[in-house]
């Protein structure tokens, strides 16, 4: 695992500070690169997807696929109902996703503290900001070393890898966010006499706001890749055990089950997150 | 007296770039004096002086204890509906109600729980003067706010602007680089140039004025700007 994507600082869409010509962009945003409107799926964009899953499939049936490398898809499907009946995938799903909630909101707390801190005070910003950028170069799965020495080999240091995977993505955003904030409208603000407190509420935090909602995403993917990669520590519960308990029997058919519910649950938070980015970000134009 | 300015010998310097230059200008209480001047001479910088954006001044001034301002874009606050544009910053009011006032002043009563983005350019801009006049500045400072209207709405917003001027009277300072706008609204007209105030006209004409009224005035003031009135035509 060389995967790092602590480090990311990513773009949000240009947010509009004053006046945006939305008569323009609505035109445009309705409808995507096939020209359809938006919301109706492209049915073609399923053709090459289903038809790998119907090559893969005949593959096993013909024998060219033993099973011990990769179980067919059949099999997968069926192993996977299976694990659902006889409560096991729950308890593996119920289990990982505690521990990424856990350390998703410790992650959340350090790094939103430590961006605020940093993004609203010039001390803070002094003091907090050369630390942090230079550990973020530090790839944070690197650290499972350190954690197993530190914490053994229980929960504790797949919680925390999980914090560091979500702290560091978070400060980053939070902290560009907010030194990012237009200082046209804080002009504004004060000619028109807001206190410190108003400038920061109404103009300095709202306009961080988009920022932020990228770093929780990249948050987010970073907490379940940390997850997979907690788990192959001596996990006795949930999905990463589940994977390595299959892979000693060469059950790949529950190998590629417990990938897949990874899969979705970093598809579905991912979903939880766009969710809330259109609530939040509802005041730009339509 | 209150709404009144006194500016004396005001020097301003960005680096050795010295942009004000000793420039005296006085305004009685309720006037509404025009600014003109050539892009980059220094309007906006006196502006923001006066509107206690920049600190870092030689020179001496007096402005009333409520100033206001309008900017050129109109800088609401996008994630804010418009009322709340409004009336934040104030204290000890009811917002709503104030805000509510200022935009029926502006005709744009219905749009208090608009999204800012959701409003045209001209719009936008009543909501930033409503936003400067519910403040009930003595001193209203307004730098080139129609600059990026088209000249229908501009016309509309020239005789808002005359309407509310009369109605609230605050000393006005009026930063445009568009003469016949000048002429138009203000009392007094004063020309900045090389870091001071070179030229000034007393607009004595009844309102609502017409541009047929003001001619010959129109081509003096152009001669101050350098403007040959051939090609200003
Ligand atoms: N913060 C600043 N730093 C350096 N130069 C500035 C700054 N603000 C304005 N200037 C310069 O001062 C001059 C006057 O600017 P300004 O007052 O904006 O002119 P205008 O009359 O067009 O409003 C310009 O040459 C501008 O480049
Ligand atoms: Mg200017």
């Amino acid at each position: 695992m060389s995967i790092s994507t602590a480090g990311v600082v990513a773009r949000p869409e240009t947010v509009a500070t004053s006046r945006a010509p939305a008569e323009k962009q609505s035109g445009k945003q309705r409808r995507n690169r096939s020209g359809r409107p938006r919301g109706r799926p492209d049915v073609a964009r399923w053709l090459s997807p289903v038809g790998l899953v119907l090559l893969w499939q005949a593959a096993s049936s013909a024998g060219v696929l033993p099973p011990d490398k990769l179980a067919s898809p059949l099999t997968v499907f069926v192993s996977g109902y299976e694990l659902v009946l006889d409560g096991s995938l729950v308890d593996a799903f119920l289990v990982s996703s505690s521990r990424v909630a856990v350390g998703f909101v410790l992650g959340t707390l350090v790094g939103g503290a430590l961006g605020l801190a940093s993004g609203l005070s010039r001390w803070g910003e002094r003091l907090l900001d050369p630390p942090v950028q230079m550990l973020r170069t530090l790839p944070h799965l690197g650290l499972i070393p350190l954690f197993i020495l530190w914490f053994g080999i229980g929960e504790e240091p797949k919680l925390a890898l999980v914090a560091a995977g979500v702290a560091f993505p978070l400060y980053l955003n939070l902290h560009a966010g907010i030194r990012q904030a237009d200082p046209a409208l804080l002009e504004a603000a004060r000619v028109l006499g807001f206190s410190r407190f108003e400038r920061i509420a109404h103009v300095v935090l709202p306009s961080a706001v988009p920022q932020t909602l990228v770093g929780l995403r990249i948050a987010l993917g970073t907490a379940w890749l940390s997850l997979i990669v907690g788990e192959q520590i001596n996990a006795d519960a949930g999905i990463g055990f589940l994977i390595n308990n299959a892979r000693e029997f060469l059950r790949t058919d529950v190998v590629v089950v417990g990938l897949a519910v990874y899969a979705l649950l970093g598809l579905t938070t991912d979903a939880l997150v766009r969710g809330l980015e259109r609530r939040v970000l509802r005041w730009r134009a339509r | 007296m209150a709404g009144a300015v006194s500016i004396r010998g005001l020097a301003k310097e960005f680096g050795t770039r010295r942009v004000l230059d000793g420039l005296d200008l006085e305004i009685a209480p309720g006037e509404f004096v025009a600014l003109l001047g050539r892009s980059g001479c220094g309007k906006s910088t006196l502006l923001r002086i006066l509107a206690g954006l920049d600190a870092e001044v030689e020179g001496a001034f007096s402005v009333p204890d409520k100033v206001s301002m309008a900017f050129q874009q109109p800088r609401l606050l996008p994630w804010r509906r418009v009322w709340r544009n409004i009336s934040l910053g104030l204290h000890g009011v009811d917002g709503r109600a104030v805000a509510e006032k200022a935009l029926a002043e502006v005709r744009l009563e219905s749009h208090a729980d608009a999204w800012p983005l959701t409003l045209s350019g001209g719009e936008a801009q009543r909501v930033s003067l409503a936003r400067a006049l519910v403040r009930e500045p003595e001193l209203l400072l307004l730098d080139e706010p129609f600059g990026a209207l088209d000249a229908l709405t501009r016309s509309a917003m020239h005789r808002l602007v005359e309407q509310l001027w009369r109605e609230h009277r605050p000393s006005v300072l009026f930063v445009t680089h568009d003469v016949d706008e000048a002429l138009l609204l203000a009392d007094r007209v004063v020309v900045l140039e090389a870091g001071r105030i070179v030229a000034e006209h007393r607009v004595d004409l009844p309102r609502p004025r017409r541009r047929a009224s003001f001619v010959d005035l129109r081509v003096e003031v152009l001669a101050d700007l350098g403007v040959d009135d051939v090609e200003a035509a």
